[in-house]
Protein backbone atom coordinates (compact mmCIF):
# COMPACT_ATOMS: atom_id res chain seq x y z
CA UNK A 1 0.00 0.00 0.00
CA UNK A 2 2.44 2.95 0.95
CA UNK A 3 5.30 1.85 -1.86
CA UNK A 4 2.32 1.94 -4.45
CA UNK A 5 1.09 5.36 -3.13
CA UNK A 6 4.54 6.45 -2.93
CA UNK A 7 5.30 5.38 -6.39
CA UNK A 8 2.46 7.56 -7.68
CA UNK A 9 4.00 10.08 -5.83
CA UNK A 10 7.03 9.84 -7.68
CA UNK A 11 5.38 9.12 -11.20
CA UNK A 12 3.33 13.03 -10.02
CA UNK A 13 6.26 14.52 -9.53
CA UNK A 14 7.93 13.55 -12.67
CA UNK A 15 5.09 14.59 -14.65
CA UNK A 16 4.80 17.72 -12.39
CA UNK A 17 8.49 18.67 -13.30
CA UNK A 18 7.88 17.83 -16.61
CA UNK A 19 5.12 20.10 -16.68
CA UNK A 20 7.10 23.06 -15.28
CA UNK A 21 10.05 22.46 -17.53
CA UNK A 22 7.66 22.84 -20.37
CA UNK A 23 5.63 25.99 -18.68
CA UNK A 24 9.36 27.61 -17.73
CA UNK A 25 10.23 27.22 -21.58
CA UNK A 26 7.20 29.01 -22.61
CA UNK A 27 7.54 31.15 -20.43
CA UNK A 28 11.27 32.45 -21.04
CA UNK A 29 10.86 32.29 -24.56
CA UNK A 30 7.72 34.82 -24.46
CA UNK A 31 8.95 36.94 -22.30
CA UNK A 32 9.37 40.34 -23.11
CA UNK A 33 12.16 42.78 -21.58
CA UNK A 34 9.46 43.85 -18.64
CA UNK A 35 9.38 40.19 -17.12
CA UNK A 36 13.32 40.43 -17.74
CA UNK A 37 13.89 42.42 -15.32
CA UNK A 38 11.67 40.85 -12.96
CA UNK A 39 13.53 37.67 -13.44
CA UNK A 40 16.87 39.69 -12.92
CA UNK A 41 15.43 40.49 -9.30
CA UNK A 42 14.31 36.84 -8.72
CA UNK A 43 17.85 35.90 -9.82
CA UNK A 44 19.55 37.91 -6.89
CA UNK A 45 17.11 36.46 -4.85
CA UNK A 46 17.92 33.49 -5.48
CA UNK A 47 22.23 34.14 -5.15
CA UNK A 48 21.66 35.89 -1.90
CA UNK A 49 19.16 32.84 -0.72
CA UNK A 50 21.99 30.86 -1.80
CA UNK A 51 24.50 32.25 0.88
CA UNK A 52 21.70 32.40 3.50
CA UNK A 53 20.66 28.54 3.19
CA UNK A 54 24.52 27.24 2.98
CA UNK A 55 25.44 29.59 6.09
CA UNK A 56 25.69 27.81 8.99
CA UNK A 57 24.60 30.69 11.53
CA UNK A 58 21.30 31.21 8.61
CA UNK A 59 19.81 28.83 7.50
CA UNK A 60 22.47 25.76 8.04
CA UNK A 61 19.48 23.62 5.69
CA UNK A 62 22.54 21.38 4.98
CA UNK A 63 22.17 20.11 8.88
CA UNK A 64 19.19 18.39 7.33
CA UNK A 65 18.68 18.62 4.30
CA UNK A 66 20.86 17.13 1.51
CA UNK A 67 20.73 20.23 -0.95
CA UNK A 68 22.67 20.46 -4.93
CA UNK A 69 25.89 21.35 -4.34
CA UNK A 70 26.55 20.76 -0.70
CA UNK A 71 28.67 18.37 0.91
CA UNK A 72 27.88 15.94 3.70
CA UNK A 73 24.48 16.84 4.41
CA UNK A 74 21.95 15.35 6.86
CA UNK A 75 19.28 13.10 6.17
CA UNK A 76 16.56 13.86 8.94
CA UNK A 77 14.41 16.11 6.31
CA UNK A 78 13.55 15.47 3.06
CA UNK A 79 16.25 16.67 0.09
CA UNK A 80 15.56 19.89 -1.57
CA UNK A 81 14.59 18.64 -4.86
CA UNK A 82 11.71 19.22 -7.28
CA UNK A 83 10.53 21.85 -5.17
CA UNK A 84 8.05 23.90 -7.51
CA UNK A 85 6.21 20.57 -7.88
CA UNK A 86 6.14 19.70 -4.17
CA UNK A 87 5.24 23.35 -3.53
CA UNK A 88 3.65 24.87 -6.68
CA UNK A 89 2.68 27.92 -4.56
CA UNK A 90 5.83 29.35 -3.44
CA UNK A 91 3.84 30.95 -1.17
CA UNK A 92 3.41 27.78 1.20
CA UNK A 93 6.81 26.74 0.34
CA UNK A 94 7.60 30.47 2.59
CA UNK A 95 4.81 29.47 4.95
CA UNK A 96 6.44 26.21 5.99
CA UNK A 97 9.99 28.07 6.44
CA UNK A 98 8.86 30.65 8.38
CA UNK A 99 7.32 28.18 10.79
CA UNK A 100 7.01 24.46 9.71
CA UNK A 101 5.02 23.54 13.25
CA UNK A 102 1.56 25.10 11.78
CA UNK A 103 1.79 22.56 9.34
CA UNK A 104 3.09 20.02 11.40
CA UNK A 105 3.57 20.29 15.66
CA UNK A 106 5.39 17.22 15.90
CA UNK A 107 7.96 18.88 13.36
CA UNK A 108 11.96 19.17 14.22
CA UNK A 109 12.39 22.23 11.49
CA UNK A 110 13.17 25.31 13.11
CA UNK A 111 10.69 28.02 13.25
CA UNK A 112 13.05 30.48 11.12
CA UNK A 113 10.66 33.38 10.77
CA UNK A 114 8.69 32.81 14.03
CA UNK A 115 11.44 33.07 15.71
CA UNK A 116 13.11 35.47 14.34
CA UNK A 117 16.34 32.97 13.08
CA UNK A 118 17.08 34.77 10.03
CA UNK A 119 15.37 37.89 8.92
CA UNK A 120 12.28 38.55 6.78
CA UNK A 121 13.59 39.61 4.12
CA UNK A 122 16.69 36.80 4.49
CA UNK A 123 13.10 34.28 4.10
CA UNK A 124 12.20 35.55 0.89
CA UNK A 125 15.72 35.29 -0.21
CA UNK A 126 16.18 31.71 0.80
CA UNK A 127 12.68 30.98 -0.04
CA UNK A 128 13.53 31.42 -3.97
CA UNK A 129 16.18 29.77 -4.19
CA UNK A 130 14.93 26.34 -2.47
CA UNK A 131 12.05 26.97 -4.77
CA UNK A 132 14.91 27.17 -7.90
CA UNK A 133 15.82 23.72 -6.74
CA UNK B 1 -10.88 8.53 3.69
CA UNK B 2 -8.14 10.96 4.08
CA UNK B 3 -10.84 12.76 7.07
CA UNK B 4 -11.31 9.27 8.29
CA UNK B 5 -7.53 8.67 8.76
CA UNK B 6 -7.00 12.00 10.36
CA UNK B 7 -9.75 11.31 13.06
CA UNK B 8 -8.86 7.89 13.86
CA UNK B 9 -4.75 9.00 14.49
CA UNK B 10 -5.94 12.26 16.50
CA UNK B 11 -8.52 9.81 18.74
CA UNK B 12 -5.14 7.68 19.00
CA UNK B 13 -3.25 10.38 19.72
CA UNK B 14 -5.65 11.75 22.41
CA UNK B 15 -6.01 8.50 24.07
CA UNK B 16 -2.34 7.89 23.98
CA UNK B 17 -1.87 11.01 25.91
CA UNK B 18 -4.20 10.40 28.62
CA UNK B 19 -2.09 7.15 28.95
CA UNK B 20 0.86 8.31 28.32
CA UNK B 21 0.38 11.52 31.08
CA UNK B 22 -0.99 9.23 33.75
CA UNK B 23 2.24 6.32 33.35
CA UNK B 24 4.41 5.39 35.66
CA UNK B 25 7.76 5.42 35.41
CA UNK B 26 8.16 1.67 34.89
CA UNK B 27 5.50 2.35 32.10
CA UNK B 28 7.97 4.89 30.42
CA UNK B 29 10.53 2.90 30.59
CA UNK B 30 8.93 -0.08 28.55
CA UNK B 31 7.84 2.64 26.27
CA UNK B 32 11.30 4.04 25.51
CA UNK B 33 12.77 0.69 25.20
CA UNK B 34 9.84 -0.30 22.50
CA UNK B 35 10.58 2.50 20.52
CA UNK B 36 14.24 2.13 19.88
CA UNK B 37 13.40 -2.05 19.35
CA UNK B 38 11.31 -1.19 16.80
CA UNK B 39 13.26 1.12 15.21
CA UNK B 40 16.81 -0.52 15.38
CA UNK B 41 15.37 -3.97 15.63
CA UNK B 42 18.82 -5.12 14.80
CA UNK B 43 20.70 -4.06 17.86
CA UNK B 44 20.98 -6.17 21.01
CA UNK B 45 19.77 -3.97 23.75
CA UNK B 46 22.53 -3.98 25.54
CA UNK B 47 24.54 -2.37 22.68
CA UNK B 48 23.02 1.15 23.13
CA UNK B 49 25.40 1.38 25.78
CA UNK B 50 27.57 2.15 23.20
CA UNK B 51 25.37 5.25 22.16
CA UNK B 52 25.50 6.23 18.09
CA UNK B 53 27.60 3.28 17.95
CA UNK B 54 25.72 0.62 18.20
CA UNK B 55 24.37 2.02 15.25
CA UNK B 56 27.17 3.89 13.27
CA UNK B 57 29.10 0.91 11.96
CA UNK B 58 32.07 2.89 10.23
CA UNK B 59 32.19 5.07 13.71
CA UNK B 60 32.13 2.07 15.35
CA UNK B 61 35.73 0.97 13.98
CA UNK B 62 36.57 4.21 14.61
CA UNK B 63 35.74 4.40 18.13
CA UNK B 64 36.94 0.46 18.88
CA UNK B 65 40.54 1.74 17.54
CA UNK B 66 40.32 4.82 20.05
CA UNK B 67 39.55 1.91 22.57
CA UNK B 68 42.47 0.00 22.45
CA UNK B 69 44.46 3.21 24.15
CA UNK B 70 41.84 4.73 26.01
CA UNK B 71 42.00 8.54 26.21
CA UNK B 72 40.62 8.17 30.04
CA UNK B 73 42.85 6.44 31.46
CA UNK B 74 45.48 9.29 32.95
CA UNK B 75 42.14 10.23 34.42
CA UNK B 76 41.30 7.17 35.94
CA UNK B 77 44.83 7.16 37.25
CA UNK B 78 44.66 10.66 38.95
CA UNK B 79 41.64 9.90 40.33
CA UNK B 80 43.00 6.69 42.00
CA UNK B 81 45.49 8.77 44.04
CA UNK B 82 42.42 11.27 44.84
CA UNK B 83 40.50 8.56 46.33
CA UNK B 84 43.57 7.25 48.30
CA UNK B 85 44.64 10.36 49.47
CA UNK B 86 43.11 11.39 53.06
CA UNK B 87 41.59 15.36 53.27
CA UNK B 88 43.82 17.57 55.78
CA UNK B 89 41.30 16.59 58.27
CA UNK B 90 42.83 12.85 58.22
CA UNK B 91 39.48 11.67 56.61
CA UNK B 92 38.69 10.60 52.96
CA UNK B 93 36.78 9.26 50.22
CA UNK B 94 36.68 6.20 52.06
CA UNK B 95 34.73 7.47 54.77
CA UNK B 96 32.03 8.69 52.90
CA UNK B 97 31.70 6.20 50.29
CA UNK B 98 31.82 2.89 52.95
CA UNK B 99 31.02 0.89 49.65
CA UNK B 100 34.13 1.51 47.83
CA UNK B 101 34.78 3.46 44.63
CA UNK B 102 32.38 1.12 42.26
CA UNK B 103 29.00 2.34 43.46
CA UNK B 104 28.31 4.60 40.45
CA UNK B 105 25.20 2.58 39.83
CA UNK B 106 23.23 3.80 43.11
CA UNK B 107 23.48 7.26 41.73
CA UNK B 108 21.25 9.04 40.85
CA UNK B 109 18.90 8.56 43.71
CA UNK B 110 16.39 10.17 45.97
CA UNK B 111 17.76 11.72 49.05
CA UNK B 112 14.79 11.48 51.35
CA UNK B 113 16.42 13.50 53.77
CA UNK B 114 17.26 16.68 51.16
CA UNK B 115 14.37 16.18 49.37
CA UNK B 116 16.45 16.26 46.19
CA UNK B 117 17.52 14.24 43.06
CA UNK B 118 21.10 13.29 44.69
CA UNK B 119 24.21 12.58 41.82
CA UNK B 120 27.29 11.43 42.20
CA UNK B 121 29.29 14.49 41.53
CA UNK B 122 26.91 16.25 44.28
CA UNK B 123 27.45 13.63 47.21
CA UNK B 124 31.26 13.93 45.90
CA UNK B 125 31.25 17.72 46.85
CA UNK B 126 29.08 17.41 49.85
CA UNK B 127 31.70 14.75 51.08
CA UNK B 128 34.72 17.62 50.47
CA UNK B 129 32.60 20.13 52.39
CA UNK B 130 31.98 17.94 54.84
CA UNK B 131 35.44 17.30 55.63
CA UNK B 132 36.42 21.09 55.30
CA UNK B 133 37.80 20.75 51.18
CA UNK B 134 36.60 23.17 48.09
CA UNK B 135 34.18 21.97 46.17
CA UNK B 136 34.88 20.77 42.89
CA UNK B 137 33.49 22.57 39.78
CA UNK B 138 31.17 20.16 38.39
CA UNK B 139 31.74 20.31 34.20
CA UNK B 140 35.67 20.50 33.80
CA UNK B 141 38.49 19.57 35.90
CA UNK B 142 39.73 17.55 38.69
CA UNK B 143 36.04 16.37 39.44
CA UNK B 144 36.54 14.32 36.36
CA UNK B 145 39.34 12.45 37.68
CA UNK B 146 37.56 11.07 40.52
CA UNK B 147 34.68 10.33 38.45
CA UNK B 148 36.77 8.31 35.60
CA UNK B 149 37.95 6.38 38.43
CA UNK B 150 34.88 5.55 40.21
CA UNK B 151 33.03 5.13 36.74
CA UNK B 152 35.61 2.70 35.98
CA UNK B 153 34.98 0.57 39.30
CA UNK B 154 31.43 0.28 38.70
CA UNK B 155 32.10 -1.03 35.37
CA UNK B 156 29.65 -4.00 34.52
CA UNK B 157 27.10 -2.72 37.35
CA UNK B 158 23.61 -2.24 36.33
CA UNK B 159 21.69 0.57 36.18
CA UNK B 160 18.65 0.70 38.74
CA UNK B 161 17.24 3.93 39.30
CA UNK B 162 14.56 3.75 42.02
CA UNK B 163 11.54 6.59 42.53
CA UNK B 164 10.09 5.15 45.82
CA UNK B 165 6.47 5.53 45.98
CA UNK B 166 6.03 6.11 49.53
CA UNK B 167 7.22 10.15 48.24
CA UNK B 168 5.24 11.92 45.85
CA UNK B 169 8.19 14.45 45.67
CA UNK B 170 10.60 11.78 44.24
CA UNK B 171 7.69 11.37 41.53
CA UNK B 172 7.30 15.17 40.74
CA UNK B 173 11.48 15.29 40.61
CA UNK B 174 10.97 12.39 38.13
CA UNK B 175 8.07 13.66 36.06
CA UNK B 176 9.51 17.01 35.85
CA UNK B 177 12.73 15.58 34.28
CA UNK B 178 10.73 13.70 31.90
CA UNK B 179 8.84 17.10 31.36
CA UNK B 180 12.45 18.58 30.71
CA UNK B 181 12.72 16.09 28.18
CA UNK B 182 9.80 16.67 25.66
CA UNK B 183 9.88 20.36 26.27
CA UNK B 184 11.06 22.36 23.14
CA UNK B 185 14.16 25.09 23.91
CA UNK B 186 16.03 27.88 22.84
CA UNK B 187 16.01 29.89 19.37
CA UNK B 188 16.26 26.43 17.10
CA UNK B 189 13.40 25.09 19.22
CA UNK B 190 14.32 21.51 19.67
CA UNK B 191 13.67 19.50 22.98
CA UNK B 192 15.78 16.56 23.65
CA UNK B 193 13.61 14.14 21.99
CA UNK B 194 13.24 15.54 18.68
CA UNK B 195 17.33 14.53 18.28
CA UNK B 196 17.66 11.79 20.42
CA UNK B 197 13.91 10.03 19.50
CA UNK B 198 12.01 11.37 16.93
CA UNK B 199 15.72 11.55 14.95
CA UNK B 200 17.71 8.83 16.31
CA UNK B 201 19.80 7.37 13.93
CA UNK B 202 19.55 9.90 11.41
CA UNK B 203 22.59 12.35 10.40
CA UNK B 204 22.81 15.94 11.29
CA UNK B 205 25.22 17.03 8.91
CA UNK B 206 27.92 14.29 9.18
CA UNK B 207 27.38 13.26 12.42
CA UNK B 208 24.11 10.48 13.64
CA UNK B 209 22.49 11.70 16.28
CA UNK B 210 22.33 8.87 19.11
CA UNK B 211 20.17 7.00 20.87
CA UNK B 212 18.88 8.45 24.48
CA UNK B 213 18.88 4.29 25.76
CA UNK B 214 22.33 4.16 27.42
CA UNK B 215 23.12 7.68 27.07
CA UNK B 216 23.62 7.58 30.82
CA UNK B 217 25.49 4.63 31.17
CA UNK B 218 29.17 6.02 30.50
CA UNK B 219 30.00 9.43 32.09
CA UNK B 220 32.15 10.67 32.41
CA UNK B 221 33.34 10.89 28.87
CA UNK B 222 36.45 11.84 26.87
CA UNK B 223 35.02 13.55 24.02
CA UNK B 224 37.49 14.18 21.03
CA UNK B 225 35.59 18.11 20.90
CA UNK B 226 36.31 18.80 24.19
CA UNK B 227 39.75 16.83 23.75
CA UNK B 228 39.46 16.33 27.76
CA UNK B 229 36.69 14.15 29.95
CA UNK B 230 33.62 16.06 30.84
CA UNK B 231 30.50 15.35 32.99
CA UNK B 232 27.12 14.56 31.71
CA UNK B 233 25.73 18.07 33.06
CA UNK B 234 28.50 19.34 30.78
CA UNK B 235 27.43 17.59 27.92
CA UNK B 236 23.95 18.79 28.79
CA UNK B 237 24.51 22.21 28.65
CA UNK B 238 26.20 22.04 25.47
CA UNK B 239 22.66 20.42 24.09
CA UNK B 240 21.09 23.08 25.32
CA UNK B 241 23.54 25.70 23.56
CA UNK B 242 23.35 24.09 20.39
CA UNK B 243 19.40 24.85 20.32
CA UNK B 244 20.46 28.24 21.64
CA UNK B 245 18.69 27.74 24.99
CA UNK B 246 20.48 29.04 27.76
CA UNK B 247 21.94 26.47 29.74
CA UNK B 248 21.06 25.51 33.67
CA UNK B 249 23.07 25.19 36.16
CA UNK B 250 25.17 22.03 36.54
CA UNK B 251 23.97 19.79 39.24
CA UNK B 252 21.14 22.59 39.70
CA UNK B 253 17.81 20.90 39.95
CA UNK B 254 16.64 20.90 36.41
CA UNK B 255 19.68 18.85 35.16
CA UNK B 256 19.27 16.64 38.24
CA UNK B 257 15.76 15.82 37.71
CA UNK B 258 16.45 15.49 34.29
CA UNK B 259 19.35 13.12 34.56
CA UNK B 260 16.91 10.99 37.12
CA UNK B 261 14.55 10.32 34.22
CA UNK B 262 16.80 9.78 31.48
CA UNK B 263 18.96 7.09 33.61
CA UNK B 264 15.91 5.55 34.84
CA UNK B 265 15.01 4.92 31.16
CA UNK B 266 18.32 3.06 30.98
CA UNK B 267 17.60 0.77 33.63
CA UNK B 268 18.77 -2.49 33.67
CA UNK B 269 21.43 -1.84 30.88
CA UNK B 270 25.14 -2.19 32.31
CA UNK B 271 27.64 0.72 33.16
CA UNK B 272 30.39 1.19 30.81
CA UNK B 273 32.04 4.60 31.54
CA UNK B 274 34.07 6.15 30.78
CA UNK B 275 33.57 6.43 28.28
CA UNK B 276 35.44 7.72 24.68
CA UNK B 277 33.52 9.44 22.13
CA UNK B 278 34.03 11.86 19.04
CA UNK C 1 59.24 57.58 18.82
CA UNK C 2 59.30 61.41 19.84
CA UNK C 3 57.90 62.52 16.76
CA UNK C 4 54.60 60.10 16.78
CA UNK C 5 53.95 60.99 20.41
CA UNK C 6 54.00 64.81 19.66
CA UNK C 7 52.12 64.18 16.42
CA UNK C 8 49.44 62.04 18.73
CA UNK C 9 49.41 65.29 21.29
CA UNK C 10 48.61 67.59 18.06
CA UNK C 11 46.06 65.13 16.99
CA UNK C 12 44.25 65.25 20.19
CA UNK C 13 44.60 68.70 20.58
CA UNK C 14 42.63 68.94 16.93
CA UNK C 15 40.30 66.81 18.26
CA UNK C 16 39.29 69.12 21.21
CA UNK C 17 39.76 72.26 19.32
CA UNK C 18 37.17 70.96 17.05
CA UNK C 19 35.25 69.89 19.78
CA UNK C 20 35.28 66.26 18.56
CA UNK C 21 33.94 63.50 20.67
CA UNK C 22 35.14 61.09 17.79
CA UNK C 23 38.58 60.85 19.43
CA UNK C 24 37.48 58.30 22.17
CA UNK C 25 36.39 55.57 19.91
CA UNK C 26 40.05 55.54 18.74
CA UNK C 27 40.98 53.93 22.13
CA UNK C 28 42.89 54.28 25.24
CA UNK C 29 44.75 57.54 23.61
CA UNK C 30 41.53 59.61 25.10
CA UNK C 31 41.34 59.96 28.90
CA UNK C 32 40.15 63.01 28.65
CA UNK C 33 37.39 62.99 25.35
CA UNK C 34 36.27 59.70 27.53
CA UNK C 35 35.10 62.16 30.22
CA UNK C 36 33.35 64.28 28.13
CA UNK C 37 31.34 61.56 26.00
CA UNK C 38 29.96 60.95 29.52
CA UNK C 39 28.47 63.85 29.84
CA UNK C 40 27.48 63.75 26.30
CA UNK C 41 25.47 60.43 26.96
CA UNK C 42 24.02 61.63 29.76
CA UNK C 43 22.53 64.64 27.78
CA UNK C 44 21.96 63.30 24.67
CA UNK C 45 18.03 62.05 24.43
CA UNK C 46 18.73 58.98 22.65
CA UNK C 47 21.05 57.11 25.11
CA UNK C 48 18.09 57.64 27.75
CA UNK C 49 15.49 56.15 24.88
CA UNK C 50 18.13 53.33 24.32
CA UNK C 51 18.49 53.06 27.91
CA UNK C 52 14.91 52.69 28.57
CA UNK C 53 14.66 50.05 25.57
CA UNK C 54 17.30 48.21 27.59
CA UNK C 55 15.74 47.97 30.60
CA UNK C 56 12.77 46.65 29.17
CA UNK C 57 14.32 43.89 27.44
CA UNK C 58 16.10 43.03 30.37
CA UNK C 59 13.20 42.25 31.99
CA UNK C 60 11.56 40.46 29.30
CA UNK C 61 14.59 38.08 29.47
CA UNK C 62 14.68 37.98 32.99
CA UNK C 63 10.77 37.03 32.58
CA UNK C 64 11.46 34.20 29.89
CA UNK C 65 14.13 32.94 32.64
CA UNK C 66 11.47 32.66 35.31
CA UNK C 67 9.93 29.86 33.53
CA UNK C 68 13.08 28.66 31.97
CA UNK C 69 12.53 29.66 28.42
CA UNK C 70 16.06 32.22 27.87
CA UNK C 71 17.32 31.59 25.07
CA UNK C 72 21.44 31.60 24.67
CA UNK C 73 22.36 35.01 23.01
CA UNK C 74 19.34 36.86 24.92
CA UNK C 75 22.26 38.09 28.01
CA UNK C 76 24.99 38.81 25.58
CA UNK C 77 22.53 40.78 22.99
CA UNK C 78 21.78 43.60 25.91
CA UNK C 79 25.68 43.22 27.13
CA UNK C 80 26.46 44.02 23.61
CA UNK C 81 24.01 46.88 23.94
CA UNK C 82 24.87 48.90 26.72
CA UNK C 83 28.71 48.91 25.30
CA UNK C 84 27.02 50.53 21.99
CA UNK C 85 25.20 52.99 24.19
CA UNK C 86 28.71 53.75 26.46
CA UNK C 87 30.29 54.10 22.91
CA UNK C 88 27.69 56.52 21.29
CA UNK C 89 26.30 54.04 19.11
CA UNK C 90 22.96 54.45 19.81
CA UNK C 91 21.10 53.79 17.06
CA UNK C 92 23.11 50.22 17.04
CA UNK C 93 22.01 49.98 20.83
CA UNK C 94 18.55 50.15 20.25
CA UNK C 95 18.56 47.40 17.52
CA UNK C 96 20.44 44.87 19.96
CA UNK C 97 18.02 45.51 22.56
CA UNK C 98 14.50 45.34 20.52
CA UNK C 99 16.24 42.40 19.32
CA UNK C 100 16.61 40.92 22.16
CA UNK C 101 13.10 42.17 24.13
CA UNK C 102 11.83 40.13 21.16
CA UNK C 103 13.79 36.97 22.14
CA UNK C 104 12.67 37.35 25.57
CA UNK C 105 9.00 37.82 24.86
CA UNK C 106 9.49 34.54 22.15
CA UNK C 107 11.22 32.69 24.90
CA UNK C 108 8.40 33.21 27.20
CA UNK C 109 5.88 32.36 24.48
CA UNK C 110 7.40 29.13 23.70
CA UNK C 111 7.84 28.11 27.69
CA UNK C 112 4.63 28.87 28.93
CA UNK C 113 2.69 27.75 25.76
CA UNK C 114 4.35 24.17 26.82
CA UNK C 115 3.21 24.07 30.23
CA UNK C 116 1.73 20.80 30.15
CA UNK C 117 3.13 17.74 29.54
CA UNK C 118 2.87 16.78 25.51
CA UNK C 119 4.16 13.81 24.11
CA UNK C 120 4.60 13.25 20.81
CA UNK C 121 2.45 11.04 18.89
CA UNK C 122 5.53 8.18 17.97
CA UNK C 123 5.78 7.81 21.75
CA UNK C 124 2.18 8.24 23.01
CA UNK C 125 1.11 5.45 20.10
CA UNK C 126 3.25 2.75 22.02
CA UNK C 127 1.02 3.27 25.20
CA UNK C 128 -1.90 2.46 23.37
CA UNK C 129 -0.60 -0.71 22.07
CA UNK C 130 0.78 -2.08 24.86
Amino acid sequence: MRKKSLQLVSVTRVISVLLACMLLVTFSVSAGPAAKDQSKAVSKDVQDGKKVAFSRKKGNCLACHMMAGGEAPGNIAPPLIVMKSRFPDIKKLRAQIWDAVVRNPESSMPPFGRHRIISEKEIDQVTAYIWSL
Amino acid sequence: MKKLLLLLSVLVMVMGFSLAVHASPEEDRLVFRKFYEKRFPNVATEDFINGAYSIDKAGRENWEAIEEFPPYEPFMERGREMWEKPFANGKGYKECFPDGPGVAHKYPHWDKKQQMVMTLPLAINQCREANGEKALKYKKGSINDILSYMAFESRGQITNVVVPKNDSSALDAYEQGKKFYYTRRGQLNFSCAHCHLQNAGMNLRAEMLGPALGHTTHWPTYRSKWGTVGTLHRRFTGCNKQVRAKPFKAQGEEYRNLEYFLTYMSNGLPLNGPGARK
Amino acid sequence: MLIKYKLGILLLMIAFASGQVLAADQGKAAAKPQAAEKKAVAEDPRAAAANKIILAADAARKKAGSVGGEWRDTGKMLKKAKAAVKSGAYDKAIKLAEKAGRQGELGYTQATSQQKLQLPSYVTVLYVNK
